[in-house]
């Protein structure tokens, strides 16, 4: 369940070692710290000692001092005392490896293995000697006794820190089962499913709702690519059956010259509208991919729509309407020319097969291009639809047409960081397609395919 | 003429050598971009029609190369389906003309033939004439047999493309592009509708037709016949 692989426990384990390693960096500071103060406080308590004695000898001469110094040495402690002649040989008291003659303090052991000893030696004015000394064996130990307490907290900190660090991780693991079960379930093809939030708004929780809405825009952009191929298949399948049907139908008819060529120059028709379709299809996709882009330049918005508009002006006149064409002069945006001109043809295209009466251009400062027809308008539920591929309204189902030129032009504004609204004409006639193509003059975002 | 055409699928080369072999022209075919860059540097061609996508160096790199050492013969380039936003990149490389497959043959054909018909390095002309049609490049103005012909402004480019390829069909992409720069097909006939409409303007009663529709093809401007017998030039 909690394997060495886990992060928590990982972490507790290294900080675990970390302070059992700085305890006992503090245990050994701390036992020479120790030392260094109790020997200090021996010395005191040596010097104490050998000052009352001199006391003695001052008051009863060295005869009183040597009895005192007896008695003192022969007293159950640490204190021993040595007063031997000039020469060294002892006159009272006891002191073993003392050297000749000892004046100030010294330390040395009392043989191998023994514990050391830390002496005071004064020469009295006579020339004996008088060695005041302590084992320091106690010193040492309480030493010792003292630099214990760091590693022994330190190591229940240590064990505290594993405990807590092992918790964490089996609660750590839950809740990361819990991602990887929902990731796991989203691989297997439940784009529908997301991650458990535990509703506390930590960073978990934060990791989980920055995931869902990227799951949940992969969910509305496999649906689209869905949608989209759906699309193609569905209207692509029927010319391609209606041009088997009639090559089956010349193929099983007796041959006769100018019916096979009125046959075979259908069928190329047929064929051409189909390319025309993928061709329109290919480009929405390249727009929409946002291939392209790297080939911006700057192009003169204004002299474009006046020359497209220029071009459909007597299109619209033979079929009995006007076009209006009203250009803000100077409009210079960085763009695809190509696109951004296929895009306005596709606007007055539209017009002229879906709309009636006059066609209004208008391209408006900021660069957006309004196109105005006094038709039936499209009804506001449809408006969002009509932007998908191949949708079209139940009326127009007759007219020529791919049923992809509304989607390229959104496309085209998408690749221009614009976007394509529609809504009704003036006074709530007709249609009014609004082509922004810059960010800031987005009004309602309908986008390709949604 | 003498054709060079580098293309690396067999269908499309031989489909299209065949064709043009039919029509009276040369052809010679090389199936990678080695090759054809070489025939290309080396051998005198009136027209080389390259793909873009090829073994070896693309197209592109052909273009470049020949531009580089000052060969001017007209280049045709043929790309893939939907790739047509990538036309200004070719024309930028030094293409003369931009042609997405797959296509007509009668496209390709009158596209060779239009490629073929341009001067080499186009003088400063002040005057274009076809028959007794004349249009004065410099004031912008246009008259036939003396009369007078009002243009607008698309009018006259769609006349000046025109006179410049006499006698030659010219399609309803080719106009879309060379005088509108649409690099796609409307759904609405513009095309037709400024021909149409030219047509009116240049026939007055009782003149001779000027320009003729080419079913299933396109259009032609010269006289009835013998077609590009009066080239301005």
């Amino acid at each position: 369940m909690i394997r060495l692989r886990s992060f928590a426990p990982r972490v507790a384990l290294a900080m675990a070692v970390v302070v059992l390693l700085t305890s006992l960096l503090g245990a050994g500071w701390g036992w020479l710290r120790a030392q260094a103060a109790l020997r200090q406080q021996l010395d005191l308590v040596l010097a104490a000692e050998a000052e009352g004695l001199l006391r003695d000898y001052e008051t009863f001469g060295l005869r009183g001092l040597s009895e005192v110094a007896e008695i003192t040495s022969r007293r159950p402690g640490p204190l021993l005392v040595l007063l031997q002649a000039a020469d060294g040989r002892p006159i009272a008291g006891r002191l073993p490896a003392a050297p000749t003659v000892l004046r100030g303090f010294a330390t040395w052991r009392q043989g191998e293995g023994e514990v050391p000893l830390r002496a005071l030696g004064a020469v009295l004015p006579g020339g004996a000697n008088l060695i005041v000394a302590a084992d320091l064996s106690s010193v040492d130990r309480a030493a010792t006794a003292l630099a214990w307490t760091p590693p022994v907290a330190g190591g229940v900190a240590a064990l505290v820190a594993l405990g807590l660090g092992f918790l964490l991780a089996s609660r750590l693991e839950r809740r990361l089962a819990g991602i990887s079960g929902a990731a796991r379930a989203v691989m297997a093809g439940d784009l529908a499913r997301r991650l458990p939030e535990s509703g506390r708004g930590d960073e978990f929780d934060r990791l989980a709702v920055t995931i869902n809405a990227m799951l949940a825009r992969i969910e509305t952009l496999v649906a689209e690519v869905r949608q989209v191929t759906d699309d193609v298949a569905h209207d692509l399948r029927s010319p391609l059956s209606r041009l088997r049907q009639r090559l089956e139908a010349a193929l099983a008819r007796a041959r006769d010259p100018a019916a096979d060529e009125a046959a075979l120059e259908g069928a190329i028709g047929e064929l051409d509208g189909i390319l025309a379709t993928f061709a329109a299809l290919l480009r929405i996709a390249r727009a929409e991919a946002g291939a392209g882009r790297e080939g911006f330049a700057p192009v003169d918005l204004s002299a474009l729509v006046a020359a497209v508009a220029e071009a459909y002006a007597p299109v619209a006149e033979e079929a009995g309407r006007a076009l209006e064409a009203e250009v803000a002069p100077g409009q210079v945006i960085e763009g695809s020319a190509p696109l951004l001109r296929q895009a306005v043809a596709n606007l007055l295209d539209n017009s002229l097969a879906h709309g009636e009466g006059r066609i209004r251009v208008r391209l408006r400062p900021g660069a957006a291009l309004e196109v105005e027809d006094e038709g039936p308008g499209i009804p506001a539920e449809e408006r969002q639809r009509v932007v998908r591929r191949f949708y079209r309204l139940d009326r127009s189902r007759g007219t020529p047409g791919t049923g992809l030129g509304l989607s390229l032009v959104a496309a085209v504004a998408g690749l221009h960081g614009g976007a394509l609204s529609l809504g009704e004409g003036p006074g709530g006639k007709g249609l009014r397609a609004t082509l922004a193509l810059t960010p800031g003059e987005r009004p309602a975002i309908l986008k390709p395919s949604s | 003429m003498r054709i060079l055409l580098i293309e690396d699928d067999a269908a499309t080369a031989d489909y299209v050598a065949g064709g043009l072999g039919e029509e009276g022209h040369v052809v010679d075919v090389a199936r990678n971009g080695k090759d054809g860059l070489f025939l290309a540097l080396n051998e005198p061609f009136d027209v080389i029609v390259t793909d873009r996508m090829l073994p070896g160096p693309d197209g592109l790199a052909i273009l470049r190369a020949l531009r580089a050492s000052s060969i001017t013969t007209p280049v045709l380039l043929l790309t893939a389906l939907g790739e047509v936003d990538r036309r200004v990149e070719g024309l930028e490389a030094g293409a003369d003309d931009y042609l997405a497959k797959p296509f007509a043959f009668s496209e390709l054909r009158a596209r060779i033939r239009a490629l073929a018909r341009r001067p080499a390095a186009q003088a400063e002309e002040r005057e274009l004439a076809v028959g007794d049609l004349r249009l004065d490049l410099l004031r912008r103005a246009a008259e036939r047999g003396g009369r007078r012909v009002e243009l607008l402004p698309t009018e006259f480019r769609l006349l000046e493309y025109m006179m410049r390829h006499p006698g030659a069909v010219l399609t309803r992409t080719m106009l879309l592009e060379k005088v509108w720069d649409f690099s796609f097909d409307p759904t609405t006939n513009v095309v037709d509708v400024h021909v149409s409409r030219l047509r009116r303007k240049l026939e007055a009663a009782g003149e001779a037709p000027m320009i003729r529709t080419v079913r299933g093809a396109g259009y032609v401007l010269g006289p009835a016949a013998p077609p590009g017998g009066a080239a301005p030039r």
